[in-house]
């Protein structure tokens, strides 16, 4: 299919030379006074755009507009040949290529005409140009202009109508040419960044054209009796030039981006830093705001659709197509039929383009996916551990609240109505013997609940903070432990609770095997973490993966995200440490 | 033996003016039979609150010689009975506080003293349980004294179980953990059948064993004894 394409086409790029030598050979051999060299560089620079661009865009409509910008811009050399009809038939042509320049640059680089301002803007174009072209068919007799030539006469021969279409022809550029700029104004303020950067260099090209046909509009129709209308006529044939040239280096540079495709590859192959992929991609694309999201395992729940993440593991949804200045787009990259990552880039980006840097980038996307993915479920894992932990720290402080205000206190009013009743019972003995019996036993019980509810949550810890918390704590142990803090202020409740049992716990193991004199509590705050330390003189041998209380604790600080340590020598003392991120 | 200690008092209250008392708690139950008991025994309880801005405006009104309140009551339900005990030992010099509490920690009870070495009192809620006892702690407040729960002194001998305890006689540690309690000379030599002389030797002699500075008079004592305890 290819290669049948490709012989189409030489063979229409085989043509076209023919038809511009063709028609430059009968134009010297008919004395026309004008630049050879440059007019034919005009139609071959035409032809071998559009020659590149039917090769590389198949399907899009320029590679057709411009071989018929050749075609009918060479009509006019024809007409020079001594054949009957050719000569009317160049001076149509001439008419339409202005229409047809204007149609390939409101439709560049896709081809279409995509508003319905633009295609009223060209359609104009073109039926003023076929307007002028019928009438010059009906009207021109070339006999009468002088042409000894020509045998066939016009059906209503008038010199005056023809050379009146003629005027309307060149002078209707001062209206449709500021028609023309004004679409390609419009069609500038709506362009993306991206866009404009591909269509900056075509357009100024296309503009100086224009400006260039609007004085012709002022010109003479006789391009070879009046200096200002040849020098016009001159500029028109250079400009025109350049607008094929300036047409392919648009294409050369697709394929020059298409080519850091390749640089990419080489970056790729070296360790990337969080975050680098990304700004690799959009370098290589040239798209700054390039975003790169990944899909995760699962669905959501709620609406079906994949979920997205981006590299740090959250959520976002990505951006429906818009349309407009600000308009993004995604590029969903697919491995072996699931959604792996998604570009969002701008919408003027080559699609081709985004394709093959996302091929390229295939493994480390799928990388990167799985990391971001990780990184999701972890941030998940770890909140849900903190909301554990947190909800039963809440718990255990509303059963000690509890305690405190119904049993402690229904008891301990308990013990006063016993002792008013013995005051009145004093008369009998007996009866105060066994009120005692109760008061005792009832006072026996409220000193059980309370070391219940201490151990449960302190009160002191909610009442006074860390330090008293941990004071209370040292006064009540019986190895001697020195408390240093160097603040007394409160920090968040989670804190509190995670550090005050880690110092519990410690010092309870102290009591228990340590075989320690003496031991010592650290607390600091600074930077934003709470270091804490408790360590002893005792046996040592402490095994965080043996006893399940060094390892609940690790757990616990894990849980608010801290560090915990234990350094336990045999016989040379137990430290342990622990640092948590208590925010300023 | 506390019953002796509670027979005289109440009997020398008859001829002296009763002794002036709000009481703070936020349960009402607590409150009304704690106003009841201290009624019997003689108090003049004038007011009662349920959370620690009542308490200060009663104080405020009222003047009494006492404010006995609870330590956490609402809205924080944290210390704020603590709190209010502090600013009326500094607001009003002449009115004295037993703060109650289901705990009781040194750490609170030492803040209290070093704040305001007389005129206070820190006891375990539980401690109504023995009228006389607690009737006798409000007194010795009123009459410029301090009382610190017999749990709070245990648990600093308990911790400072130390060379220099060990130099002490055990009459002396009893001794010492009744000065620590807030007791007189007077009722340590009622307490433990001593005469008064003998008492005030032994206080010597554990001052001296201690290295302490004898103290200007027996509320500083406290403080004193119980900053050593401490070790702080």
């Amino acid at each position: 299919m290819l290669t049948t394409r490709r012989c189409w086409l030489a063979l229409f790029f085989a043509a076209a030379l023919c038809w511009i030598i063709g028609g430059e050979w009968v134009s010297i051999h008919a004395g026309v006074p004008e630049n050879h060299f440059i007019d034919s560089l005009g139609g071959l620079s035409f032809a071998i755009a559009g020659v590149i661009a039917a090769d590389r865009r198949p399907g899009n409509a320029l590679g057709p507009l411009m071989f018929g910008y050749v075609f009918l811009s060479y009509l006019g050399n024809w007409g020079n040949l001594r054949v009957p009809g050719l000569p009317v038939i160049g001076l149509m042509g001439g008419q339409l290529t202005g229409a047809v320049l204007a149609h390939i640059a409101l439709a560049y680089p896709s081809g279409r005409l995509q508003t319905r301002g633009r295609r009223w803007v060209v359609g104009v174009i073109y039926a003023t140009g076929s307007g002028v072209c019928l009438t010059l068919l009906l009207t021109f007799d070339p006999r009468a202009s002088g042409c000894p030539c020509v045998a066939e006469p016009a059906p209503f021969p008038s010199r005056s109508g023809a050379m009146t279409a003629l005027l309307v022809g060149q002078r209707s550029g001062i209206v449709l040419v500021p028609l023309f700029l004004a679409a390609i104004w419009l069609r500038w303020m709506r362009a993306t960044p991206a866009e404009r950067r591909d269509l900056m260099p075509l357009w100024l090209a296309v503009f100086l054209l224009a400006v260039v046909y609007l004085l012709s509009g002022f010109a003479s129709p006789d391009t070879t009796g009046d200096p200002f209308a040849y020098l016009i006529w001159e500029l028109q044939a250079i400009l025109t030039v350049g607008i094929p040239a300036v047409f392919v280096w648009g294409l050369l540079s697709t394929r020059l981006a298409r080519s850091a495709v390749g640089d990419l590859v080489m970056d790729l192959k070296r360790p990337l830093g969080s975050g680098e992929l990304r700004a690799l991609l959009a370098r290589t694309l040239g798209d700054p705001s390039l975003g790169l999201f990944f899909a995760v395992d699962g669905h959501d729940m709620a609406t079906g659709h994949d979920i997205w993440v981006d590299a740090h593991g959250r959520w976002v949804s990505l951006p429906e197509s818009g349309t407009g200045r600000q308009a993004r787009t995604a590029t969903i990259v697919e491995r072996e039929g699931r959604p792996l990552a998604a570009l969002v880039h701008d919408k003027a980006l080559d699609s081709g383009l985004v394709r093959a840097v996302a091929a390229a980038a295939a493994m480390r996307l799928e990388n990167e996916r799985l990391h971001a993915d990780l990184r999701a479920q972890l941030d998940e894992v770890r909140a849900s551990r903190q909301r554990i932990v947190e909800a039963g720290d809440r718990e255990r402080r509303r059963v000690e609240r509890n305690l405190h205000d119904g049993a402690q206190q229904r008891l301990v009013t308990l013990v006063l109505s016993l002792a008013m009743l013995r005051d009145r019972a004093a008369a009998d003995p007996e009866l105060v013997r066994s009120l005692d019996q109760s008061t005792a036993e009832l006072k026996q019980a409220i000193a059980e609940l309370r070391e219940l509810a201490r151990g449960i949550h302190p009160a002191i810890l909610t009442e006074e903070g860390l330090p008293a918390a941990v004071e209370a704590l040292a006064d009540r142990s019986s190895v001697p432990v020195r408390v240093q803090a160097n603040f007394d202020g409160r920090l968040a409740e989670p804190v509190e609770a995670v550090a005050y049992f880690v110092v519990a716990e410690s010092i309870a193991n102290i009591i228990k095997y340590s075989r320690a004199c003496a031991a010592r509590v650290e607390l600091s705050r600074s930077n934003g973490m709470l270091l804490l330390e408790v360590a002893d003189d005792g046996v040592g041998g402490a095994d965080v993966s043996a006893g399940s209380g060094l390892r609940g604790l690790a757990d616990r600080v894990a849980a608010v995200r801290g560090m915990f340590g234990v350094d336990s020598p045999p016989g040379g003392g137990t430290l342990v440490r622990a640092e948590i991120p208590c925010d300023g | 033996m506390a019953e002796q200690l509670a027979a005289g008092s109440p009997a020398d209250a008859g001829e002296r003016p009763a002794v002036r008392v709000v009481l703070a708690d936020d349960s009402v139950l607590f409150r009304e039979g704690l106003a009841r008991v201290l009624a019997e025994r003689g108090f003049d309880v004038i007011a009662q609150a349920g959370d620690a801005d009542q308490l200060l405006a009663a104080v405020r009104r009222e003047a009494p010689d006492v404010a006995v309140t609870d330590v956490r009551m609402p809205p924080t339900n944290s210390n704020e009975g603590l709190l209010a005990a502090q600013r009326i030992r500094a607001e009003h010099p002449g009115v004295g506080v037993l703060v109650l509490s289901h705990y009781v920690e040194t750490r609170q009870a030492i803040r209290l003293l070093k704040d305001a070495p007389a005129r206070v009192g820190y006891l375990l809620k539980d401690r109504v349980s023995d009228i006389a006892d607690f009737g006798d702690a409000v007194r010795r407040i009123a009459a410029g004294g301090s009382v610190i729960d017999a749990e709070v002194v245990a648990q600093l001998l308990r911790r400072r179980d130390d060379d220099s305890l060990a130099k002490l006689t055990d009459r002396e540690q009893d001794i010492l953990e009744l000065m620590a309690q807030g007791r007189s000379n007077a009722a340590i030599c009622a307490k433990l059948y001593l005469s008064p002389k003998t008492v005030e030797t032994h206080v010597g002699s554990i001052f001296a064993k201690l290295g302490l500075l004898p103290a200007a008079d027996d509320h500083r004592r406290v403080l004193a004894v119980l900053t050593y305890l401490r070790g702080s």
